[in-house]
């Protein structure tokens, strides 16, 4: 049986489906994203799990029991928000015993878990500090401090650091894995954030308008999207329309040039066939057994570590990914240019 | 040249109304001092404050006013609470309820009062214990205004909804997120509440004269009318009792840096 179980969960709310037939099984340990644009019911999934939301239809299961009616202070679940929940009429180290207090510990008891959990997230010195004397990251700490410090069955975790800078993004989620895995908790995280759920989890479940459109491991979703939303959604993608010569071998026409195709996605479209192939798989020049096309430079986007360039061919646009190297050849805008990208690379959906 | 000109118009002005509400009451402070011909003295204080008949009424109003300051806190306190969490939609509706003191005269609210209650089944006005219910009812109807107010806005200066459910997920109870998270981040909502309702008792004179209990309104009514200097020192002493109150309420919310509320938004 798995640790945490959504069976055929639904949420309705007057008249608007938010969660359609859900259906998850995480395993005790198991780091889950939900990850999905916003309004697509990843959040009110969590909610359903932390129980401030009532399921329309289905059940939820932590540890083996029924949670799906159970009143959210009973179930022991830890949830960060995204707003972080601070009590601002405390310190850090009371918001942290808060949870233990309620529940009837001594003194003493509180005062050794809290001083583990300070130390868990570094803020020893800052334990006598309010939250508007705590900077964002710090008090995202405290919070997820707070939610760790009662010994929860599962920690919820609801876009914790949308509100941070990027740097400060960066560290705390590596810093978020590494304590998830020290106490081996299982945990669901919810981010509209590709990069957050990619790099965070076990698992990800893509979710779209209520509904479950992938679950799998992070390679799977980026390399094996089953469907065009999750493979335009998780990274970017090159979906140009073609017409299909031969089926069977995968054969399609772009531009005048036959392109093959490494393979058929499973919601392939009939009426309106296209090629899927990532930025990153493009390479320029011309290499024999690989698709090979030629087309001029629209565009160039310099995005850091990445330069981005646009290929035109008759009014189709390839976008190209080369890592920014200091030799780099860069083309002009104008230039006539050849791309290619590998047979298995690119998939028909 | 044109800021020159709006300056010496504000202070114009500044001047002017300072003097239109200042000057009656100096004129009031003054005569209130001039009890002893030629000198001034503190004479109808001495005679006012020394009054047992005050000290009495002082005391049964004070009382009156605590009592309608707790029960007031104990009703409004959760039910602002409940409609800001469960039933939003609820508060327009509870903002026409709260505005009706305002429209409609306590002369025709008491008349009510004691049409209702001053026969059986539910005859409140036959002892003065019954009175005194009768009476902090009707205080917490008139008080109900500001401290409804008074709390509803300390509740929209915080995240309800997330502290209430962040503290649900720690295992508290309702009782225990009323007194340990929301009243602690009110304090300063509540005192506000607490400080005008308790004002608004101390000087009310209809119910306290219709219902004929000993309270401070109904005896500087009767001061007013038999007496000269001791009125206006009255008047005084009610005047600087409302701004200790506005005095207390000001300190306190100045003070207070960790009461604000971080949101990280």
């Amino acid at each position: 049986m798995s640790f945490v179980e959504l069976s055929h969960v639904r949420k309705d709310f007057t008249g608007a489906i938010a969660v359609e037939d859900f259906n998850l099984n995480a395993e005790q340990g198991e780091f889950i994203s939900f990850l999905g644009p916003s309004g697509c019911g990843k959040t009110t999934t969590l909610r359903m799990i932390a129980g401030f939301e009532q399921p329309s239809a289905g059940t939820i299961t932590i540890a083996g029991q029924d949670m799906t009616y159970v009143q959210p202070n009973k179930r022991k679940v830890g949830m960060v928000f995204q707003s972080y929940a601070l009590f601002p009429n405390m310190t850090a180290a009371e918001n942290i015993g808060y949870g233990l207090k309620v529940t009837g510990k001594t003194g003493s008891e509180i005062k050794v878990r809290v001083a583990e959990m300070l130390a868990l997230i570094h803020l020893e010195e800052q334990h006598s500090r309010y939250p508007y004397q705590l900077s964002g990251g710090q008090q995202q700490r405290v919070a997820l401090a707070r939610a760790l410090a009662i010994h929860p069955k599962v920690l919820l975790l609801d876009e914790p650091l949308s509100a941070l800078d990027a740097k400060i993004r960066v560290e705390l989620r590596e810093e978020i894995r590494r304590i998830q895995q020290t106490l081996g908790i299982t945990t669901i995280y919810v981010t509209h954030d590709q990069e957050e759920a990619l790099s965070l989890s076990d698992r990800v479940v893509v979710m779209s308008q209520g509904r479950i459109e992938q679950v799998g491991v992070p390679f799977e979703i980026y390399n094996f999207p089953a469907s065009e939303f999750v493979a335009s959604f998780v990274g970017q993608l090159n979906l140009i329309p073609v017409m299909v010569v031969n089926s069977a071998e995968k054969l399609v026409k772009l531009d005048g040039h036959i392109v093959q195709a490494g393979r058929i996605s499973d919601k392939f479209s009939h009426d309106k066939p296209r090629l899927a192939v990532r930025p990153e798989e493009l390479r320029p020049g011309h290499t024999p057994g690989q698709n090979n096309l030629c087309g001029k430079v629209e565009s160039i986007n310099y995005l850091g570590s990445i330069v981005r360039v646009h290929v035109e061919l008759s009014g189709l646009v390839f976008s190209m990914d080369m890592f920014n190297e200091t030799n780099l050849a860069i083309p002009k805008v104008g230039d006539s240019y050849n791309i290619h990208f590998p047979v298995d690379a690119c998939w028909l959906i | 040249m044109k800021t020159k000109r709006f300056g010496v118009w504000a202070v114009f002005w500044a001047i002017g109304g300072m003097l239109y509400f200042f000057l009656p009451m100096y004129g009031t402070l003054d005569f209130s001092l001039r009890m002893k011909r030629g000198v001034l003295s503190l004479m109808s204080y001495q005679i006012v404050l020394s009054d047992p008949q005050f000290l009495a009424s002082f005391r049964y109003s004070a009382t009156m006013g605590i009592i309608t300051v707790i029960i007031s806190v104990l009703i409004f306190l959760p039910t602002t609470y409940w409609i800001h969490l469960k039933l939003p939609k609820v508060r327009p509706l509870v903002e026409i309820i709260t505005i009706l003191p305002f429209i409609i005269p306590t002369i025709v609210y008491v008349f009510g009062l004691i049409r209702t209650f001053g026969r059986p089944p539910l005859q409140l006005t036959l002892t003065p214990f019954k009175t005194d219910i009768l009476i902090t009812a009707g205080y917490i109807v008139l008080s109900m205004p500001y401290m409804y107010r008074a709390i509803d806005v300390g509740m929209r200066s915080i995240d309800v909804r997330s502290l209430t459910e962040a503290a649900q997920s720690l295992g508290a109870n309702w009782l225990q997120i009323l007194l340990n998270v929301i009243v602690p981040n009110l304090r300063i909502a509540l005192l506000s509440g607490a400080l005008i309702c308790f004002a608004t008792v101390i000087g009310e004179l209809i119910l306290g004269d219709f219902l004929v209990r000993p309270a401070l309104g109904p005896y500087m009514v009767q001061v007013g009318r038999d007496k000269a200097y001791e009125p206006a020192a009255l008047a005084i002493l009610s005047y600087a009792l409302t701004w200790a109150c506005l005095g207390i309420m000001q300190f306190v919310s100045r003070g207070n840096a960790s009461q604000q509320q971080l949101t990280g938004r």
